[in-house]
């Protein structure tokens, strides 16, 4: 990602709407149990097109608004978004992949690891309560209703991302699509 | 091949944001109510709340649409749920109502052997209908009690009382028509083949009691004689030997109660309707009077 003014200024809207619409919305939604989570998703897809640094720069600020303005623990989401920021940027930076649907595991996985971290960070912070086995229900229902959520939000992060990404994913695809094939030249149509 | 600068700044990034991340966690835990980051929470949390505020009654079409879909599926859980209920709630008051019902049978039955006059020197067998004859005529029914439980050919049944037929305890039923080892089949009072030795009490007129095929709430008193029969009068089981041939039923078993008589025009030939004790249209529990002969009591006349 080019470091440029408007690049904060888009991620920085980006994750605002992001923990708004989450806190506000998304949370109040339940799902037989779960909910979206869409601030791991968007920190997730941020490092899957700008790499680890800004992922986990991006995790970094996520979790610091989300845990300002949910009134949580403060640097608990910080430090799990950071980790999740960083590993995604980094299976891109590795492996650079270029399938249409890879958001979607991307997303599930990033969401797998965000929720499973962060209950062993509540569990290491002493939640001081028992806590029901419900809660892994709860941990899968909201990665499954992520994955399915993942495709919208990579794909309007990416068109908001676009202008400031260092290399543009669009052209990733297209470098990689194989060359068109065709057949030999002013033969066709001459049936003989 | 590497970029060293790259990898470095990478590394610096994630651990300058983790070592922050966790200082801000210890800071945070570390600090009283009224630190620096308390503070700064309340403070982004109140300039914030028109932002949420906002966002959050824009966006409550959607949630009241997401709560409206989430709600349609609970009730239709709670409905699966209630159904579940009513329907094993259902079957509980069904087995209560047929055990009250046999319980208020068996205890007729018990209360029929009781009865001052019933016959002595019988052993009842308790049993269960199990199937019934598929038609109006109630003829016969079957019942989960045979040979091997001591039931034999042309044993008496008895059948506790219907509601209406007067009687707090029951009477004759039928007798025993068939048998095997574990079944039997009753041939019931209201069938055309039967006929009951009978005497009405305390007149003492004798007849025999024959069905009015197709109405199981009515007996015929039929060939009545030696004295005239009055209404309410009560039924029994004569248990005479005659010339035409000894009586299958032993003496004392109520059959029913009479409750018409009609009078031939010179008020010979008497016509005696008798409603049964025993509810005849709603069998359940019978009980067979097994060991019938020598302890039976039995009375022999001499027909004139």
């Amino acid at each position: 990602m080019r470091l440029t003014p408007g690049a904060f200024v888009r991620v920085a809207l980006l994750l605002l709407i992001a923990v708004v619409l989450q806190l506000s919305t998304l949370s109040q939604m339940p799902v037989l149990g779960g909910h979206f989570d869409i601030v791991v998703l968007v920190v997730a897809a941020v490092a899957y097109y700008a790499g680890s640094l800004s992922g986990c720069a991006v995790g970094f600020a996520a979790g610091f608004l989300l845990d300002l303005l949910s009134g949580a623990t403060m640097g608990a989401s910080s430090l799990v978004l950071t980790a999740v920021g960083y590993g995604v940027g980094r299976f891109r930076e590795l492996r650079d992949p270029s399938h249409g649907l890879l958001p979607l595991a991307v997303g599930a996985l990033a969401t797998g690891a965000w929720v499973l971290a962060f209950a062993a960070v509540s569990f290491m912070l002493d939640v001081g309560a028992t806590v029901s086995p419900l809660v892994l229900r709860e941990m899968l229902v909201t990665v499954l209703l992520n994955t399915l959520l993942a495709l919208p939000v990579f794909w309007g992060c990416r068109v908001l991302l676009r202008p400031v990404l260092a290399v543009d994913p669009l052209e990733v695809s297209a470098r990689r699509r194989p060359p068109r094939e065709t057949g030999p030249l002013g033969l066709r149509g001459l049936e003989v | 091949m590497y970029d060293r600068k790259a990898i470095r700044r990478r590394r610096a990034g994630l651990v300058v944001f983790l070592v922050l991340s966790i200082a801000i966690l210890t800071a945070y835990f570390g600090e009283s109510g009224g630190g620096f980051f308390h503070n700064l929470q309340r403070g982004a949390q109140e300039a914030f709340a028109p932002v949420e505020t906002g966002a959050s009654r824009a966006l409550k079409p959607v949630r009241d649409l997401f709560g409206w879909v989430g709600d349609t599926v609970d009730a239709k859980d709670k409905n699966a749920a209630l159904e579940r209920e009513v329907d094993e709630l259902r079957s509980e008051l069904a087995r209560t109502r047929t055990a009250q019902r046999d319980a208020a049978q068996l205890k007729g039955l018990v209360g029929l052997q009781k009865e001052e006059g019933f016959p002595q020197g019988t052993e009842p067998v308790t049993a269960r209908v199990i199937a019934r004859a598929p038609n109006v005529w109630y003829s016969s029914i079957k019942i989960d009690k045979g040979s091997s439980d001591g039931v034999e050919l042309d044993q008496p049944v008895i059948a506790a009382a219907s509601s209406d037929a007067g009687a707090a305890t029951g009477g004759l039923a039928g007798k025993i028509t068939k048998v095997t080892g574990g079944t039997s089949e009753v041939t019931l009072v209201t069938d055309a083949s039967i006929g009951v030795g009978a005497q009405v009490m305390p007149a003492g007129a004798a007849g025999v009691v024959r069905p009015e095929v197709g109405d199981p709430r009515d007996l015929l008193l039929d060939l009545v004689h030696g004295g005239r029969v009055t209404d309410n009068a009560i039924v029994v089981t004569s248990g005479f030997k005659t010339s035409v041939g000894e009586s299958l039923f032993p003496r004392g078993i109520p059959i029913g109660r009479v409750t018409d008589v009609d009078l031939d025009e010179v008020e010979i030939y008497q016509r005696v309707h008798l409603r049964p004790f025993a509810d005849l249209r709603r069998i359940d529990i019978v009980q067979v009077l097994t060991r019938r002969g020598a302890q039976t009591q039995t009375a022999e006349v001499v027909e004139p």
